[in-house]
């Protein structure tokens, strides 16, 4: 088959497989696994947020009915971490935050083991907790972690220092040379955002076993290989000794992107030999979820009064929470992000992960982008604004094109978000503009750009051709509801091999069965397990097309895999089924299988411009465009979205009508964070929304259909030159609205979300800008290195 | 203490507890997992099943209120191999993300559309309000729903 053909075949509207299941109540996620002999586990959990353990006693707890084993420090000697191992999994005699577990407890029911865990004696010598990035960064702030020296560093290369887990820097050009033109404008804003919790109907929830000598972890989860190497290295045993199983996730959004309870559950299974289970309570998910983190954003630019940005610095704290974790990597993506939308001049850019006693924060949808995209559009509409333009045709004159470089000096390929805006141009010309009733309400309007990547890196895939000519495709990946592995993958099996995508069976993920991986995040799945899928299956069909050239006689360039059959290229019915060709092949060389593998392509970047970063450049960029309207309540605040729209660049859609479902979903996910779904942290550092009551997602009321435009054919090194679609419908919505409802109100929108209150707030004063004093001006104050 | 009800058509005894919920006694004793525990305060729909014949969370309903009582699961909805209008255009349409509110959300429509056969989009949207979805974005959900009024030719 050639690969235009392919192409063709793979595009369809295929139905997943797995809704029937969903539908009638019978898909077994993990929280409804477990058998009649599992224990349920608890974790004791610190109610301080800062102190030292100065006496902890399970002793009266173990005696509690039904207990069978307590696990605590002990236990779980080392420490996990990305870039630096900083967290072990109990608190190792210092609590950093609210909700940090102590200790974990089986118990032959869950009611048996939250009693006992009462009866655990914890004895915390309380400190003050740094609740917020500018406590912890006050000149005399005190340390969370007093060791950070001496932590083992898994990354070389940032600069690290005090409460600040990790740097990254982009220097390009010498900014201060352009800030110094009398011949330019310089436009400056401070922005701020809040923790948005992911939400995922299914909490976080492992069964974990010891057979044979090894752990057996079942566990809701997008990342196997992670938990087998993160419990692997806090129990200090080999990564063999660990296998991963997942069963279907019910949701993602990145929370699962991370090891979490998994080594809790294994090593009580060890202790009580019998099966463990722990499961989140909707209240510790709340209290304990890795939120995205709260951020705080300084953007400064110098533009010339033609609108052209000739140096740009920025600075972003993004809050970790008392452990490093994956804001330690995400500090890398703020160079993307935010100095990969438009053409730059000079740029400096930092990015910190800073540590405050506070629950660890995570990945989200679109992660670093969504807040960074917000603070970037509010900025280039102040800086329209500061010098007369029209932000569209701003946009228009300054977008990343052909041969732009990014902020790490990475060249970009292809003209992609100019014609994205042409193509919104149209989409908003086909409806006339949402009417609104002035008396009470104030209208808005804006539209966005945004950019963010595919990650790319390790991906494996076996393709195993059956009797029957169906194949079997076995990867690490797993469906947490986006559809990629009942959807995607399949059809691009089926068209690779000619068969329908019905008949490719996908394995889920497990670790002793699968090739190493990345894991399923950043839009990754379609294109990195894609490509080895589809490397895997160009070895099957040179292994059935040597057979089948002997038996059709038939040079093996001439042979096409078409509807179940190989085929003489062009000559329908010339060939013969597939399955022949595999019972021959079996005959002679035993079954037939494919491997694949795939990696980061690896783009480059100037040399030296970068320091800290995990990716200097990005390999796939990723480009949308939003436009919504707005309508603001003058009495209450209220924000309402009167219409939205979206021209997402998708690479290549090999199933729309998936696509659509997850800009929907995305799109209004992005809405929740833009409008409603507000974190706050109490003076004990606990978080005060701890259910669906105090925190709130959108409902069916709060929303309306996406206008959607796919934008296809920009370059991209997936396969079928596809992008993942999943991740990046989010990222500008929260700009869109902010943008929108500064538009309507006249006032500076620094902040999200834009509850009532705040939308009240800025109505109500004169004008707001929001300084954020411990982030100065002068950008070399605030780096380290 | 032995309460006694009908799930799905069979008599059933639950001995415990009075104060035990619904939805404990569904998934842990009888093993019935298709109702989910999402919020367990009565906030997200995703534990609706129907008792004697309406739409409630189980998450609120503690077992003991509920001698007598007739319960139905998702599990009891339509037999194996048959799918209800709901669960028929549901699939038909390909809503379907991660699934995890859809068993609560399929008890409700199914018990609206049972009361309402020609309901209006604004209808649908009302009585789904209860169910909150994290996945889909609701509105293919509605789009797929209003699908079955126009199957029937009851288009408004
Ligand atoms: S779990 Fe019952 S309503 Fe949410
Ligand atoms: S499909 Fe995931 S919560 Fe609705």
């Amino acid at each position: 088959m050639t690969y235009l053909q392919a192409q063709n075949n793979a595009v369809m509207d295929y139905p997943r497989r797995d809704a029937s299941d969903k539908l009638r109540g019978r898909t077994k996620y993990t929280v409804d696994q477990g058998g009649l002999e599992t224990l349920h586990a608890v974790l004791v959990r610190s109610e301080v947020a800062s102190g030292k353990i100065i006496q902890l006693d399970a002793k009266a707890a173990l005696e509690m009915p039904g207990v069978r084993g307590i696990a605590t420090s002990v236990d779980a000697p080392g420490s996990h971490g990305l870039g630096i191992a900083d967290h072990p999994i109990f608190a190792d005699g210092h609590v950093r935050y609210h909700g940090e577990p102590i200790a974990a407890i089986a118990a032959k029911t869950r009611r048996q083991a939250l009693e006992a865990a009462k009866k655990v004696v914890v004895k915390i010598e309380a400190s003050k907790p740094n609740l917020t990035m500018a406590q912890s960064l006050a000149k005399d702030a005190r340390l969370i972690h007093p060791d950070w020296e001496d932590y083992e560093i898994l990354y070389d290369g940032a600069a690290r220092g005090g409460n600040i887990a990790w740097e990254a820097t982009v220097r390009r050009g010498d900014t201060q040379a352009e800030f110094d033109r009398d011949d330019i404008t310089v436009v400056e804003g401070c922005y701020r955002v809040g923790r948005q919790n992911h939400v995922s109907f299914e909490p976080r929830a492992v069964i974990a076993s010891f057979e044979d000598g090894r752990f057996h972890v079942i566990t809701s989860t997008q990342v196997p290989w992670t938990v087998r190497h993160v419990t692997a290295k806090v129990l200090e045993i080999p990564e063999s000794h660990v296998r991963v199983t997942v069963p279907p996730v019910g949701g993602g959004f990145g929370l699962k992107f991370d090891c979490s309870l998994e080594p809790y559950a294994a090593i009580l299974a060890k202790k009580t030999g019998q099966p463990v289970s722990l499961i989140n309570s909707r209240e510790e998910e709340m209290l304990t979820c890795l939120c995205r983190e709260n951020a705080e954003i300084r953007l400064k630019s110098a533009v010339t009064k033609d609108g052209e940005i000739v140096a740009r610095e920025g600075t972003v704290l993004m809050d970790a929470g008392a452990y490093g974790g994956e804001q330690v990597f995400l500090t890398t993506m703020t160079a993307h992000t935010l100095g990969g939308n438009y053409r730059l001049g000079a740029a400096k850019i930092a990015s910190q992960a800073v540590y405050t006693n506070t629950p660890p924060n995570g990945a989200f949808r679109a992660c670093n982008g969504v807040y960074n995209t917000f603070a970037l559009e509010r900025h280039t509409d102040e800086i329209c604004k500061a010098i007369g333009m029209d932000p569209v045709a701003f946009r228009k004159l300054n977008v990343v094109g052909d041969g732009s470089l990014g902020a790490t000096g990475q060249v970009f390929e292809g003209d992609v978000l100019g014609p994205m805006l042409d193509r919104m141009d149209v989409l908003i010309s086909k409806d006339s503009p949402a009417e609104v009733d002035t008396s009470e309400y104030l209208y808005g309007r804006a539209t966005t750009v945004g950019t963010w990547f595919i990650f790319v890196g390790p991906s494996a895939a076996t393709v195993n051709l059956n009797a029957d000519g169906s194949a079997t495709l076995v990867t690490s990946g797993v469906e947490i509801g986006s559809g990629t592995m009942m959807q995607s993958l399949p059809q691009m099996v089926g068209a690779d091999l000619g068969i329908h995508p019905d008949n490719v069976i996908v394995k889920t993920a497990d670790t002793d069965a699968s090739g190493r991986d990345l894991g399923v995040g950043g839009g990754r799945t379609t294109v990195s397990i894609g490509a080895a899928s589809t490397a895997a299956c160009a070895e099957v069909r040179d292994k059935l097309f040597e057979i089948a050239s002997e038996l059709l006689q038939t040079a093996t360039n001439k042979l096409v895999l078409v509807n179940g059959r190989v085929e003489i290229a062009g000559m329908a019915g010339s060939g013969m089924p597939i399955q022949t060709v595999i019972a021959e092949a079996e005959a002679r060389n035993g079954p037939i299988a494919g491997s694949g593998a795939f990696t980061a392509p690896g783009t480059p970047a100037m040399p030296g411009c970068a320091a800290g970063h995990f990716i200097d450049a990005i390999d796939i960029p990723v480009f949308a465009v939003h436009d919504c309207e707005v309508a603001v309540h003058k009495e209450t605040g209220k924000v309402s979205v009167l219409s939205y729209r979206v021209v997402q660049d998708v690479g290549r859609a090999i199933n729309p009508r998936a696509i659509r479902s997850q800009v929907q979903g995305g799109v209004v996910q992005g809405m929740g964070y833009a409008l409603s779904e507000e974190i706050t942290i109490n003076d004990k550092g606990c978080i005060d929304q701890d259910g669906f009551e105090t925190y709130k997602i959108p409902s069916v009321g709060d929303v309306l259909p996406i206008d959607l435009d796919l934008f296809e054919g920009a370059p991209s090194a997936g396969p079928l030159g596809t992008k993942g679609a999943g991740e990046v419908p989010i990222l500008n919505v929260g700009a869109s609205i902010a943008c929108a409802v500064a538009n309507a109100t006249g006032k500076k929108v620094n902040e999200l979300p834009l509850t009532p209150p705040r939308v009240l707030e800025l109505m109500s004063e004169d004008s707001r800008s929001l300084d954020l004093e411990h982030i100065q001006s002068d950008w070399e104050k605030n780096v380290l290195g | 203490m032995a309460i006694r009800l009908t799930i799905n058509g069979e008599k059933q005894v639950f001995h415990g507890d009075p104060r035990t919920s619904l939805l404990e006694v569904l998934r842990d004793t009888f093993r019935l997992t298709g109702a989910k525990d999402v919020c367990g305060e009565g906030f997200c729909g995703t534990c609706n099943v129907h008792i004697n014949g309406e739409a409630l969370p189980a998450c609120l309903r503690p077992i003991g209120m509920l001698e007598g009582a007739e319960v139905t699961t998702i599990e009891g909805l339509s037999p194996m191999g048959t799918f209800n209008a709901v669960q028929a255009a549901l699939e038909k349409h390909d809503v379907v993300q991660c699934g995890m509110c859809f068993p609560g959300l399929v008890m409700t429509m199914s018990k609206f559309f049972e009361t309402n056969s020609n309901p209006s989009r604004a209808e649908i949207k009302s009585a789904m309000t209860g169910n909150l979805c994290r996945c889909t974005g609701y509105e293919l959900i509605v789009d797929a729903l209003a699908s079955i009024a126009h199957e029937r030719g009851l288009v408004q």
